[in-house]
């Protein structure tokens, strides 16, 4: 190991225990609901940043994965059991049944088309959502979910849930930085340079795609199941088309191709938004214009220009 | 259900297709000639809205004026937008354009909040089309069949331009073979400019002659933005016959099923898009680009 990548590691330590200390030394609690929701967007972004990121497929429909997952956790939540990890499981079952099966599908394009197909499935369970008034509520939304619990003891709002969304967010990291590394990481990194060069070299690129599709609903049905415990309940617009919008801005602001681009995009999002909308009236137009000028000018995004000061930094040193 | 029901539902899918029809050419003309998704196509369409009620405000002028004007005041900042921010990422990935557009759709109805705030307005309908006549048994509001007729006869008049000027010609060639268009001398990123601001135009025309029926709202452009695409997607991209049966494919399926199967049917049509961009992703008739 380098001395650079040990100096990332002490860095990216110090930054857990930093967050995980927060709660503890008099940070208002405020602040503290605010971060929950910027780490538990921080795992959808993550999981967004895996298909635009390593896969090269920019999806405008990543809303269907969060807000699936909010539904059938708490449904699952409300009807049965409060239980954390058996609601996260029936999410998942259900994420992932999904994503198999349409991911199966919208793999066989990429690019433009599949922007606009994963906004068109986005958009159906959104309508059903609505339609669907039996299950789902309508536009009034699925209320009344419970506090979750874990083996038995039932978890607080504020601080205890604030940690077990901290320690999800920092096992999606890890497992993601481990996935990224791996020769299925290279492969799909292979077929986001070019499509046709990777399946030239024998690469099955849409087997590839698929799964990389399916591990990125999977985990953004994580961040879904955290959202829908910490808002007690969902709306269909947590199905829409602008959500997507949102949690693209919030990677490629951070910064696509990092795993660290966007968490820092997601705290940044959720900071920003707040701060604007209490003293702006217009946070969308101040919004747009950082997030058009970071599109057009740093491709890289925030993590881009950090990352670039570190290395600057450790070459300076030897 | 009765009959008297179902035709008068498909009279307001017909009125909407109309309007649909005048985004959705613009947004499969942009799209036909350089591979632009254009996002910020809603936020232009709204930006028509605002500007036939500010130039009624403030100059007091009469809405049949307004309405030519408006549109004339959204092709310059459209253009602008086109140089800025799309012209310099040409030669990156399409999805750049989609992300820019998207942002800049952000944007568009942040300045717009920021000029005329949040609110909902309703132009009244300029006289003497106030009035309603009875069709199908029921009061039918008469500016609504005059406005859809407008809109067909401007889409008519697009149709005709693309078909037998010059520049027509240009454009339905670099839409063919973009490379050979260019090779032969014809300037396909002058030409881009000036469609994606007639298509901005367009758009502006229809949200100021939807003004009086449709509310005017900062988001009013995104519903009308989804449902171009999905007429744009049906008819093929870049299919400007194609994106006209779309158009009123998705604008009768919305009113007529909507009256039997609520929201279901909006579920239904993008589950067809979404199939149909798969399995035909040259449109339903085949003709269009590949996106």
């Amino acid at each position: 190991m380098t001395a650079r990548e040990t100096g990332t590691r002490l860095l990216l330590a110090a930054a857990i225990a930093l967050l995980a200390g927060l709660p503890f030394v008099g940070v208002p609690q405020f602040t503290i609901t605010l971060l929950t929701e910027a780490l538990i967007f921080a795992v959808w972004a993550m999981s967004l940043d895996l298909l635009v990121g390593y896969a090269g497929l920019v999806t405008f429909g990543h809303a269907a994965a969060f807000g699936l997952a909010s539904y059938a956790a708490g449904y699952f939540a409300r009807e049965v059991t409060a239980d954390f990890f058996v609601a996260l499981l029936v999410a998942e079952a259900v994420v992932g049944l999904v994503a198999l099966t349409t991911g199966f599908v919208v793999t066989r394009v990429s690019g433009v088309a599949f922007a606009i197909i994963s906004l068109c499935i986005a958009q159906v369970l959104f309508q059903v959502a609505v339609a669907w008034r039996s299950v789902t509520q309508g536009m009034d939304g699925l209320v009344g979910v419970p506090l979750p619990s874990i083996f038995g003891v039932t978890l607080g709002t504020g601080t205890p849930f604030y940690l077990l969304t901290l320690a999800c967010m920092v096992v999606t990291y890890l497992a993601l930085a481990r996935l990224v590394d791996s020769p299925f990481g290279r492969t799909l990194h292979a077929i986001r340079t070019s499509e046709d060069r990777a399946a030239a070299i024998g690469i099955n690129v849409r087997l590839h795609k698929w799964i990389a599709f399916v591990i990125s609903w999977a985990i953004a049905g994580l961040g879904g199941t955290l959202m829908v415990f910490m808002k007690a309940g969902t709306t269909p617009m947590s199905l829409h088309w602008a959500e997507s919008g949102n949690v693209l801005v919030m990677a490629i602001f951070g910064g696509i191709g990092t795993l660290l681009g966007p968490v820092v995009g997601a705290i940044s999002f959720v900071f920003l938004r707040d701060e604007f909308t209490t003293r702006f009236t217009a946070w969308q137009l101040a919004f747009g214009l950082v997030f058009v000028v970071v599109v057009l000018a740093f491709p890289a995004g925030l993590a881009g220009i950090f990352s670039r000061a570190w290395n600057a930094l450790w070459r300076a040193r030897s | 259900m009765d009959l008297n029901f179902f035709l008068s539902s498909a009279l307001n899918g017909v009125v909407y297709g109309a309007f649909l029809l005048l985004t959705s050419l613009g947004l499969s003309l942009v799209f036909g000639l350089g591979r632009v998704v254009n996002f910020a196509h809603g936020a232009l369409y709204a930006l028509g809205g605002y500007a036939v009620i500010a130039i009624i405000n403030q100059t007091g002028a009469g809405y049949w004026t307004a309405l030519l004007l408006a549109p004339l005041a959204v092709v310059p900042i459209a253009i602008a937008i086109e140089r800025a921010t799309i012209h310099p990422i040409r030669n990156r990935s399409d999805v750049y354009t989609l992300l820019v557009t998207f942002g800049m759709s952000f944007m568009l109805i942040g300045a717009i909040e920021y000029v005329w705030g949040t609110g909902t307005t309703l132009l009244k309908p300029p006289a003497p089309f106030e009035g309603t006549v009875e069709i199908f048994g029921n009061q039918y509001p008469l500016y609504r069949l005059l406005a859809a007729g407008v809109s067909l006869a401007v889409s008519g008049g697009v149709f005709a331009f693309i078909q037998w000027t010059p520049i027509g010609l240009r454009i339905r060639a670099i839409t063919d073979d973009p490379g050979m268009a260019e090779a032969i001398g014809v300037n396909t990123k002058w030409l881009l400019t000036l469609v994606f601001g007639a298509a901005a135009g367009l758009a502006a025309f229809a949200g100021a002659l939807g003004a009086p029926i449709f509310a005017v709202h900062p988001e009013m452009g995104m519903g009308i933005l989804l449902d171009s695409f999905l007429a744009v997607i049906l008819g093929g991209l870049g299919n400007l016959p194609g994106s006209a049966v779309g158009a009123m494919v998705v604008a009768l399926t919305k009113s007529i099923g909507g009256g039997y199967i609520a929201d279901w049917s909006v579920a239904v049509l993008f589950a067809v898009v979404a199939i149909a961009l798969i399995f035909r992703p040259t449109g339903v008739f085949g003709r269009g680009r590949v996106a």
